[in-house]
C-alpha cells in the first residue's frame, strides 16, 4: 500500500474518530469529489493489448463453457437416446424425464433442507471462526505466533484416516447427528493462511493508532480489520458453502442410517450410483446385469446441484471483480 | 450492511423453514401398520415342499434394515407392493445398496463403526464380515424354517459352511425351480450382429477363424452403414474389471466351462492356468493377426465403458466377446427406441473353440452355487427369528410372484389356461423409473428362484415366460432362432448338456482371496500384468517377441502361488 | 509495499512477559480455545497411525491387533511399481501446479484488464462453472475430443496430420491431466486473486498512468507485486501437497497401455490396501505421504524465510 494511503488513514484515526470505519476501497477520503479518471490517450500498445486480451477471453470463454452447454444438452436429452453419443450442445430428443427422476428422489425436501442449514450455519460459523484465529495469528506482537500457525499448519498435511476419525466421532457421539456436519471441520489451515495473508496487508500503524487510542482487539478486529477485509471474508465464505454443499461422503460416513439428516448431494449420489457405470460389478449370476437407467439423469443431477450456488454467486460477485466497486463506496 | 441483513434473511428463513419441517413431515419413519391380518394360503400341488406363507400376528410390521454391497436404487417408503409384502408377512426391510464406494470400503467402514444393519449382503468382501464376528450362524435356524431349509440340498448347505463348521449366508441366486425355463444366455460369448449371418445365409460358425473370416468378408463388402458411419468389424472392451471381455476368452476357447479365473482338468483334477496354454496364444495371436490387418477397433485399448456402450448402440460394431448382463439390456432398449433391432443389428451368441468339432461349455446349465457371497443376518438384529421367519416366507411362491411378476390384474393378465403374461402397457409401465419406485418390490437380493411355479406352468420370472420371451424378440432374431432350428438362446449356442462338478465355480473362491497369503498377492500382481499387457501384446507388430516379453513379465508374479492355492482349494472341495 | 519496508527493519523480539502476557490476554485465551479444538478434531485421529504397524483388522480394533513393525513399509518400498508410482505423482503434482498458477494468474489478471465490467461479469461467471462439474463428466468429454473421431484429431486431419490416439500413448498421458487440471479448475482458482485485485487502490494505477507507464507496466509494477504475498502463501500451501495429485481423474483416464505413468499413490493404495481390506497397508503409505510433506514445506519455508518472502510460519 503506497504511503499516500497510509497517510490518510492516520490521519483519520488519529483524529479520533472510529465512528467512521475505512471502506473496502480505502485511500480516499469520501468527502473530497471523487476524480474523474482522466482519459488518456491510447497508444499502439495499449490496443495490442486490449485485442489481445478479448480474443484470449472469447476463446478461453468457449472451451470453458462447452463442457457446461454439453451436461445441460444432456440433462434435456431422453436417457436411452442419450447412450448412443453423439450430443453436443443441442439434445436430440428433447425429454424432461431426467429431471422428473431428480426431483422424484425420495427425501429430497429433507436433503435440501438440512444442505441449505449445514451450508448456512456452517458457513457463518466457519467464517467467524476462521477469521478470529486468521486475526490472531496476524497480530505481530503476538506471543505464540509461530507455535500456533505451524500447529494448523500441520494439520493440512497429516490424516488419521477414515476409520480413526470415525472412531473418534462415534466417542464423542457426533455420529448420527446433525452437528457433525458443522462442528468438526470448521477449522481449515488454508482459510487461516489466507486470511491472514491478507490481514497483514493492512498497515500496522492502524492498530497501533487505534490501541493507543485504547481500543482493545476486539475493537480492532470487528472495526478495523474486518471492514478491509470483505473480499477475503467473501471469498472464504464462498469456498466453505460450497464444501458444505457439495460434501456427501461425511453423510454416508456418519448419518447412512439416520435418513432424517440426509444432505441433498447424498441423495442425487445415490441416484447416481444406481445408474453409474463406474460401480463394482453386480452379481453375474443376478439376472440384472448392468440394467443401468439413463446415463443422462447423471447430467440433469449436476445442473440441479450447481444452480443454487449460481444463483447465489451474483450477491457475491462485487468482491471478485474489480471496478464495480469503485465508484460505489458504501453499499 | 446490506451483504449481513441478507445473511440474517437467509438464517431467520432457514430458521422458519426448519419449524415448518418438524411440524410437517416429522417422525415419517415409523409407520405402524396395523393392518397385519392375514393368513395368505398358498395352494401347492406341486412338487416343492412350499408351505403355508407364515401368518402374521395381529400387530405392527416389524421393519428390518438391509445393506447390499451392490449398486440398486432405493424404493419409495410408500412402495405399494412392499406394503402388500409387509401385510402378508409383517415384515418390511428397508434396503440401503453401495454408493460411492467399493464394497470393500464400505463394508471395512461399517465394521468400523459398529452399526449393522439386520440383513446384509457384502458381496466381495462378504469375507470380512465373517472374520470380524459380525454375521448369526445359521444352524440351528434352518430346521425350524422349512422352505428355506428347502432352498438348497443338504450337500448345498454344507458348501457354506465356514472354517468353523457354520453356516453364515446363502447365495440367491442361479436355483432353479422345477424345470429350468431359462431362455437366455447370460454369460459370456462371441457375439455377432444377426445381420452378418443373414448376409451369408446362416452358416455353421465355429472356430475363430471361421468368425473372423465372415466378419473380414462382410466388412469388405460392407464398409460403412447406410448413412456412412465406419462400421467396426470387432472390438474389446478391456478397461478396468471389464477386461475379462478380452482376457478369458482362452478358457472357453478350450472347451471348458467358466470356472472364471483357472480351468480345471476333470480327468486328473488339475488347476491349469489358461493365460499360458497353447489355445492362449493362439488366440491373441488371432487377434493381433486381425488388428493388423484392420479388423480390430485401434481404439479398444483406450476406450471407456461409455464409449463401448456408446458404439454398440450406434449398431457400428459387427461382433465382440463380452457377458451378456455386461452390455445387452441396455443395447436392446436403445435398438428398439431407434429400430435398429428391425434392421438385424441384434447380437447373437456364438459359442466358439479353438478346433472345430470340440464340445463347448459356454453355456452353464445347471445352477452356479457361488459360495463366496449371500445375504446374511448379523448380531445386531433383535429379532433373528422373524428374520429367518422373512426369508422364509420370501420363498413362498406367492410372495415371490408379488416381487417378480406384480400384482394380478394390475402388471400382469391371466390367460385361460392359467399362463401370466403382461400388454404392452404393462411392459412399459414395470420398465419405467417412477413406477418401479413407488409400485415395484422385487427384494432382489433375497432368496428367488428361476424356472417354474409350484403350479407348473408359469415361469418364476417374466423374462423367461416363454411368451414374453418370443413377444419381445425382433423379427431378425427370430429368423436366426428358424434358420438354426432353436427355440432358445442356449440351444442357439449348443454347449454340452452337463451338470459341474461340486468345485464349480472356482471364482467363487479366487474372488474372496486377500493379500494375507502369497496366492492373493500373486493373482492381484497377475492382474496389473496383464491388464498392462494383453493390450500391448494384440496390437504388437512383432507379435512373438511382445509374447515373450509378456510371460516374462507374467512370470515374475510367481503364478504358481495362486495356483497352489487354487489347487488346495480344488482339493478341499472335491475331497468333501 | 509497506509490508516490504517494515521488513527490512528486524522487528525486536517480543518477550515473555507479565506485562506483554496482560496486554495479550483476549489474543492467549482464544488461542488456547483453538489449541484444544485442533488437538481434539486433528491431533488425536493421528493415534490411528499406529494401524500402519500392525496387522489391523476392525475385529481385533486399534489395541489387540498383531504388531508388525515396519513390514508394511518394506512392503511398499520393495515394490518397483510402488516406486513408480511415487515417481507418476510427484511428476503429475509439480506439472500440475506450474500449469494452474500460471493460469490462474494469468487469468485473473487479464480478466482485471478488461474495460467492460459486464463482460468482466459474464467472464467471471462462465470461467469458475467447470469447478462443479464432476470428474466424471468431464473426463468423458475430454475422453470424447480426443477420440479418433473427436473434434482434435478432426482438427489435425484437417491440417493433414494422422489422427494420434492420445490415450494409448504414455507420452501423452501427463499433459493431458495437466490440461484436465487447468480447464476444470482456473476460473475456481482465480477468485483468490480476483479478491486480491479488487483491494489495489486504483489510485496507484492513475499514478502510474501519470508517470507514463503502459498496460503491461502497470501489471508489472503494480498488480503483481500487489498479488504477491497471496502468491507465495498459495505455492507454499501448494508445494506441500504435491504428492496428492489426484486419483480420479488418472483413474478414469488412464488404461493398461499408459499405467506405468498413469498410476499414483492413490491408485496403488486402493488396489492392495482397501481392495484387499488392508487398512495398514493403506496408512502407511497415509503416513509416507504425510512425511514427505512436511519435509517439502519445512524446506520451503526456510527457503521463503531466508529469501525475506512470506513464509508459512
Amino acid at each position: 500500500m503506497s504511503e499516500f494511503k497510509n497517510e490518510t488513514e492516520l490521519e483519520q484515526a488519529s483524529s479520533g474518530d472510529m465512528r467512521r470505519a475505512p471502506s473496502a476501497s480505502a485511500g480516499r477520503n469520501e468527502y473530497l469529489p471523487v476524480p474523474k479518471p482522466t482519459k488518456y490517450k491510447k497508444s499502439v500498445g495499449d490496443r495490442v493489448f486490449t485485442v489481445c486480451n478479448i480474443v484470449f477471453m472469447v476463446l478461453f470463454v468457449v472451451i470453458t463453457v462447452y463442457p457446461i452447454l454439453n451436461t445441460l444438452a444432456l440433462s434435456f436429452n431422453d436417457g436411452i437416446d442419450a447412450v448412443r453419443g453423439g450430443i453436443h450442445i443441442i439434445p436430440r430428443k428433447f425429454s424432461l424425464n431426467n429431471y422428473r427422476s431428480v426431483f422424484a428422489m425420495k427425501n429430497l425436501t429433507t436433503g435440501l433442507f438440512i444442505s441449505v442449514a449445514r451450508t448456512v450455519l456452517g458457513t457463518l460459523i466457519g467464517l467467524f471462526v476462521n477469521a478470529i484465529l486468521a486475526f490472531i495469528v496476524s497480530r505481530k506482537r503476538f506471543l505464540l505466533k509461530k507455535s500456533l500457525t505451524a500447529f494448523w499448519v500441520v494439520t493440512m498435511y497429516v490424516n488419521g484416516g477414515m476409520i480413526p476419525t470415525l472412531l473418534l466421532y462415534k466417542t464423542l457421539h457426533l455420529t448420527s447427528t446433525f452437528w457433525v456436519y458443522v462442528i468438526p471441520g470448521l477449522i481449515s489451515a488454508f482459510n487461516m493462511l489466507v486470511m491472514r495473508t491478507f490481514m497483514e496487508g493492512i498497515p500496522d500503524s492502524l492498530e497501533e493508532a487505534a490501541q493507543m487510542d485504547g481500543a482493545s482487539y476486539s475493537t480492532v478486529f470487528l472495526k478495523i480489520v474486518s471492514p478491509l477485509c470483505k473480499p477475503m471474508y467473501a471469498t472464504i465464505a464462498l469456498f466453505i458453502a460450497v464444501g458444505q454443499w457439495n460434501s456427501w461422503f461425511d453423510t454416508m460416513l456418519y448419518n447412512r442410517l439416520s435418513a432424517q439428516y440426509t444432505t441433498l448431494q447424498y441423495e442425487l449420489m445415490k441416484l447416481l450410483s444406481s445408474v453409474s457405470s463406474q460401480s463394482s460389478k453386480s452379481d453375474p449370476n443376478s439376472g440384472e446385469g448392468a440394467n443401468l437407467q439413463p446415463i443422462s439423469v447423471r447430467s440433469a443431477a449436476t445442473i440441479v446441484t450447481m444452480a443454487p450456488i449460481v444463483c447465489l454467486y451474483p450477491f457475491l460477485q462485487k468482491y471478485f471483480v474489480a471496478g464495480l466497486t469503485i465508484g460505489g463506496v458504501k453499499e | 450492511m446490506r451483504i449481513k441483513a441478507k445473511r440474517l434473511g437467509a438464517c431467520a428463513l432457514a430458521g422458519t423453514m426448519m419449524l415448518t419441517m418438524l411440524a410437517g413431515c416429522g417422525g415419517s419413519s415409523n409407520d405402524d401398520s396395523s393392518s397385519n391380518t392375514g393368513d395368505s394360503s398358498s395352494t401347492s400341488t406341486s412338487t416343492s415342499t412350499a408351505t403355508e406363507a407364515g401368518s402374521t400376528a395381529s400387530g405392527d410390521v416389524k421393519e428390518f434394515d438391509m445393506f447390499i454391497a451392490m449398486p440398486g436404487t432405493e424404493i419409495n417408503d410408500d412402495n405399494e407392493i412392499q406394503q402388500i409384502i409387509a401385510d402378508k408377512t409383517g415384515v418390511k426391510v428397508k434396503e440401503t445398496w453401495l454408493t460411492g464406494q467399493t464394497d470393500a470400503e464400505a463394508v471395512g467402514t461399517i465394521i468400523a463403526g459398529g452399526d449393522y444393519p439386520d440383513f446384509i449382503n457384502g458381496g466381495d468382501a462378504m469375507m470380512q464380515l465373517y472374520d470380524n464376528d459380525v454375521l448369526v450362524p445359521w444352524d440351528d435356524y434352518l430346521d425350524k424354517y422349512p422352505n428355506l431349509k428347502a432352498f438348497y440340498t443338504d450337500e448345498e448347505w454344507d458348501k457354506f459352511r465356514m472354517d468353523d463348521g457354520h453356516i453364515y449366508w446363502m447365495n440367491v441366486f442361479g436355483n432353479t425351480l422345477g424345470e429350468s425355463k431359462t431362455t437366455t444366455h447370460n454369460d459370456e460369448a462371441f457375439w455377432i450382429q444377426a445381420k452378418v449371418l443373414e448376409w451369408d445365409n446362416y452358416p455353421k460358425i465355429e472356430t475363430l477363424d471361421e468368425y473372423f473370416d465372415l466378419l473380414e468378408r462382410y466388412y469388405a463388402e460392407h464398409p460403412t452403414m447406410e448413412d456412412g458411419t465406419e462400421i467396426i468389424p470387432y472390438t474389446i472392451l478391456c478397461e478396468d474389471w471389464r477386461y475379462f471381455c478380452l482376457e478369458n476368452a482362452p478358457e472357453f476357447l478350450g472347451g471348458y466351462p467358466n470356472d472364471g479365473s483357472v480351468i480345471v482338468d476333470k480327468e486328473n483334477m488339475k488347476i491349469v492356468d489358461y493365460n499360458t496354454t497353447d489355445t492362449a496364444k493362439m488366440y491373441f495371436k488371432k487377434l493381433n493377426e486381425e488388428y493388423n490387418k484392420g479388423i480390430v477397433d485401434p481404439e479398444f485399448g483406450t476406450q471407456t465403458y461409455d464409449e463401448y456402450i456408446s458404439k454398440l448402440s450406434t449398431g457400428r460394431v459387427l461382433g465382440m466377446c463380452d457377458q451378456n448382463w455386461d452390455f445387452n439390456f441396455t443395447i436392446t432398449d436403445v435398438f428398439k427406441q431407434s429400430g435398429l433391432d428391425q434392421e438385424g443389428c441384434s447380437y447373437i451368441p456364438l459359442g466358439l473353440v479353438a478346433e472345430k468339432g470340440m464340445e463347448n461349455r459356454w453355456h452353464t446349465y445347471d445352477d452356479t452355487l457361488n459360495m463366496s457371497s449371500g445375504v446374511a443376518i448379523t448380531k445386531d438384529c433383535d429379532d433373528i427369528e422373524a428374520a429367518f421367519q422373512f426369508l422364509d416366507d420370501l420363498c413362498s411362491q406367492e410372495i415371490r410372484d408379488l416381487r417378480f411378476w406384480g400384482v394380478e390384474g394390475v402388471d400382469y393378465e391371466v390367460d385361460e389356461n392359467g399362463l401370466f403374461y403382461r400388454t404392452e402397457e404393462q411392459r412399459a409401465k414395470w420398465s419405467d423409473p417412477e413406477y418401479q419406485a413407488s409400485h415395484e418390490c422385487a427384494y432382489s437380493y433375497m432368496p428367488q428362484y428361476h424356472g417354474t411355479s409350484t403350479d407348473g406352468k408359469n415361469a418364476n420370472k417374466p423374462e423367461e415366460q416363454t411368451s414374453e420371451f418370443f413377444d419381445t424378440l425382433p423379427q431378425p432374431v427370430i429368423d436366426v432362432f428358424n434358420a438354426y432350428g432353436a427355440t432358445t438362446y442356449p440351444e442357439l449356442i449348443g454347449s454340452v448338456v452337463e451338470e459341474n462338478g461340486p468345485w464349480f465355480p472356482m471364482y467363487s473362491y479366487s474372488n474372496n482371496m486377500t493379500t494375507d497369503t502369497p496366492g492373493g498377492v500373486a493373482w492381484v500382481k497377475m492382474g496389473e500384468t496383464k491388464h498392462e499387457w494383453l493390450p500391448k501384446v494384440v496390437m504388437a507388430s512383432d507379435f512373438e517377441s511382445t509374447w515373450s516379453d509378456y510371460m516374462d513379465a507374467y512370470e515374475a508374479c510367481n503364478p504358481q502361488d495362486f495356483l497352489d492355492e487354487m489347487q488346495e482349494e480344488l482339493d478341499r472341495r472335491a475331497g468333501n | 509495499m509497506s509490508a516490504n519496508k517494515t521488513k527490512l527493519i528486524k522487528p525486536s523480539k517480543v518477550r515473555f512477559s507479565k506485562k506483554e502476557v496482560k496486554r495479550q490476554w483476549p489474543l492467549l485465551a482464544w488461542s488456547l480455545v483453538f489449541f484444544a479444538y485442533g488437538i481434539l478434531f486433528n491431533y488425536i485421529p493421528l493415534v490411528g497411525w499406529v494401524m500402519a504397524f500392525q496387522n489391523y483388522k476392525p475385529k481385533t480394533g486399534l489395541l489387540h491387533s498383531k504388531w508388525i513393525g515396519m513390514e508394511k513399509f518394506k512392503f511398499l518400498f520393495a515394490d518397483a511399481n510402488f516406486l513408480l508410482d511415487i515417481r507418476n505423482t510427484l511428476a503429475m503434482g509439480i506439472l500440475n501446479l506450474a500449469t494452474t498458477f500460471i493460469m490462474a494468474i494469468l487469468f485473473a489478471i487479464l480478466l482485471n484488464e478488461l474495460k467492460s465490467k459486464g463482460g468482466k461479469r459474464v467472464v467471471q461467471t462462465i470461467s469458475y462453472l467447470p469447478h462443479f462439474l464432476s470428474w466424471i463428466i468431464v473426463t468423458g468429454i475430454l475422453h470424447d475430443a480426443l477420440s479418433a473421431s473427436g473434434i482434435v484429431n478432426e482438427i489435425l486431419g484437417n491440417l493433414g496430420v494422422t489422427p494420434i490416439n492420445f490415450f494409448a500413448e504414455p507420452k501423452y498421458f501427463w499433459g493431458i491431466v495437466a490440461f484436465a487440471n487447468v480447464w476444470k479448475e482456473t476460473g475456481w482458482n482465480a477468485i483468490i486473486y480476483l479478491a486480491a485485485i479488487t483491494s489495489i487502490d486504483p489510485n496507484l494505477y492513475e499514478a502510474a498512468k501519470i508517470d507514463g507507464a503502459g498496460r503491461w507496466g502497470q501489471i508489472r509494477h503494480i498488480t503483481l507485486p500487489s498479488l504477491r504475498p497471496t502468491i507465495m502463501i498459495l505455492l507454499l500451501m501448494n508445494i506441500g501437497w504435491v504428492l496428492n495429485a489426484g486419483f480420479e481423474v488418472q483413474y478414469i483416464l488412464g488404461n493398461g497401455l499408459v499405467k506405468r505413468v498413469s498410476e499414483t499413490i492413490d491408485i496403488y493404495t486402493l488396489t492392495w490396501g482397501i481392495s484387499q481390506n488392508d487398512y495398514s497397508l493403506g496408512t502407511a503409505a497415509g503416513i509416507f505421504r504425510s512425511a514427505v510433506s512436511i519435509a517439502l514445506i519445512l524446506i520451503s519455508n526456510y527457503v521463503a524465510r531466508r529469501t525475506g518472502e512470506d513464509k508459512l510460519f
